[in-house]
């Protein structure tokens, strides 16, 4: 934990901040139904945390936001952008939109450093010394700034994790979303990664994860979302969610999460 | 008698070996070394080809591959990304092409763009250019399987992670996809070319000139002119595996490499 020093870009920190407004949103494959008319704001500034069981359709609809998915129905606006307009430009909405993948996803044949640089480079047409020098920043942001010469397969799942939310950062977005971002790590890693999250929450980065880490959402998100079966069942601030849900499917969902060892014999 | 599992697998061992070894001296005492030396083994007249084999047939091998594999690399890159296209024509123009050229001998294609072309166009190519052309073409359809197997077996996040960046596609695959594609692809590449290098001995269906002579048709010309019957074509055959076997070698040794780090 010692090595992930943080806190706010020094001096005057430019808070970038992009919202999200999802309306009646659906999404399938096939005959499938998997997002049922979904419809969520994210204001600028503000983190959500979308809780859930596995195939509620979290994952779908974050990568709906920045048209890993593309969406059947309904409309999604990020920032400026209509995402679900016909003539989006989806890659200059997409510089602004930073993605952390559960996998990482990070480049095996770039090192660290060049993670982080190379969409600089070839998509801002940032100067590589420019751009050498913004990821070095994000690296140490993330606690990581003396690996930037490492490779991928050099580098811990937790590290390569915080060289993707570093590489994400690099592009200076103004939302970032987070698919599962600690679910394939090792146990004893997990936390660096979210406390790499926490402080980006405390500077001001509007932040959409989709997590099992309910500790986390209770204490970074300012709003939670609980999805089931393809539809949003609750939200509200994150602690009246996760505390005192109202909802029975909610209820059932917490239970299980925040005692796993608890098993309900009449199921 | 009773054998244990042991004792079976060892007189097994010792049978099989003494079938080679039969089978070796039977070549042996069958051959007839007086004629052998004569023609096959001649190495006291060969000295006339050196150390022009080097200079015209060595080297014109070494060009008509390396012409060949750009030519089959660029062709093979294009149809292995129409065949990954969503775009159903390219899908089936690339599908169309990698068939026929992997159907056909490559000798046909050689003889087509030789003699074919000329009497189509009216044009005259010289040899070079149809060498090039000829095994570029070939070269193109098998390199096309090989990349596009390289191609996906890039896992789909590598472009998901890179178009998320804001790249464009064909950025995402010159920047991220590609580069990874051939490293895992360095080794069946690396064989191709040994196969190239074969390949451009087809080359004697065309009339060549004694400057444009490879390695083959340098050895068939030594077979007429130097009265050491075929030891010239010997001569040339141990010149195509100083070729072919540090290829091999290095093909061996990407192998290596790529199980030992994903890098």
């Amino acid at each position: 934990m010692n090595d992930v020093v943080n806190g706010p870009r020094g001096g005057a920190a430019k808070v970038h901040a992009a919202g999200v407004a999802i309306r009646d949103l659906r999404k399938s494959y096939g005959s499938n139904e998997v997002l049922k008319g979904i419809s969520l704001e994210v204001k600028p500034g503000e983190v959500v945390c979308l809780i859930g069981p596995s195939g509620s359709g979290k994952s779908t609809l974050l990568r709906c936001v920045n048209l890993l998915e593309q969406p059947n129905q309904g409309s999604i606006q990020v920032g400026g952008f209509e995402a679900t307009h016909p003539d989006v430009d989806i890659d200059k909405m997409r510089r602004k939109v930073g993605m952390v993948f559960q996998q990482f996803n990070l480049f095996p044949h770039l090192d660290a450093k060049r993670n982080c640089s190379i969409a600089q480079t070839k998509v801002l047409k940032r100067s590589q010394a420019e751009a050498d020098k913004v990821s070095l920043h994000n690296l140490e942001r993330v606690g990581l700034g003396h690996l930037a010469d490492r490779f991928p397969d050099q580098l811990s799942g937790g590290q390569q994790q915080r060289v993707a939310i570093a590489r994400a950062l690099s592009m200076d977005p103004e939302l970032m979303l987070f698919d599962e971002p600690t679910s394939a790590l090792d146990p004893e890693t997990v936390g660096d990664v979210l406390s790499v999250m926490r402080n980006l929450a405390k500077e001001g980065m509007t932040m959409l994860v989709v997590t099992h880490e309910m500790g986390f959402a209770r204490e970074v998100a300012d709003r939670v979302v609980f999805m089931d079966g393809g539809v949003v069942v609750e939200e509200g601030v994150a602690e009246q969610v996760i505390s005192a849900p109202t909802q029975p499917r909610t209820q059932e969902f917490l239970r299980r999460v925040l005692d796993p060892t608890h098993i309900d014999i009449q199921e | 008698m009773a054998l244990t599992a042991r004792q079976r697998a060892k007189v097994s061992l010792y049978v099989q070996a003494g079938i080679f070894v039969v089978a070796i001296a039977a070549l042996i005492l069958a051959t007839d070394w007086k004629t052998m030396a004569n023609s096959v083994f001649n190495f006291g007249k060969i000295g006339p080809m050196f150390p022009d084999i080097f200079l015209v047939g060595l080297k014109n091998t070494l060009i008509y591959t390396f012409l060949g594999f750009v030519v089959g690399l660029s062709g093979g890159l294009l149809l292995a990304l129409m065949k990954l296209s969503s775009f159903p024509l390219y899908r089936w123009i690339a599908t169309g092409y990698i068939e026929f050229f992997r159907g056909i001998p490559a000798l046909l294609v050689f003889i087509a763009f030789g003699y074919g072309v000329p009497l189509a166009f009216g044009v005259q190519w010289n040899v070079t250019i149809i060498v090039m052309i000829s095994l570029g073409m070939v070269a193109s359809a098998y390199i096309a399987e090989t990349l596009r197997a390289g191609l996906q077996a890039v896992p789909k996040g590598q472009l998901e992670a890179a178009r998320s960046l804001g790249m464009p596609q064909w950025r995402a695959m010159v920047s991220i996809v590609i580069p990874q594609a051939f490293k895992i692809v360095l080794p069946p590449l690396t064989n191709e070319v040994i196969l190239l290098t074969k390949d451009s001995s087809l080359i004697y269906v065309l009339g060549l000139t004694a400057s444009q002579f490879e390695l083959t048709k340098f050895g068939r010309d030594g077979i007429s002119s130097l009265g050491a019957g075929l030891t010239p074509l010997l001569v040339a055959g141990a010149f195509y595996l100083v070729i072919t076997i540090p290829l091999s070698l290095l093909a061996r040794k990407f192998e290596s490499r790529s199980a030992r780090t994903k890098r």
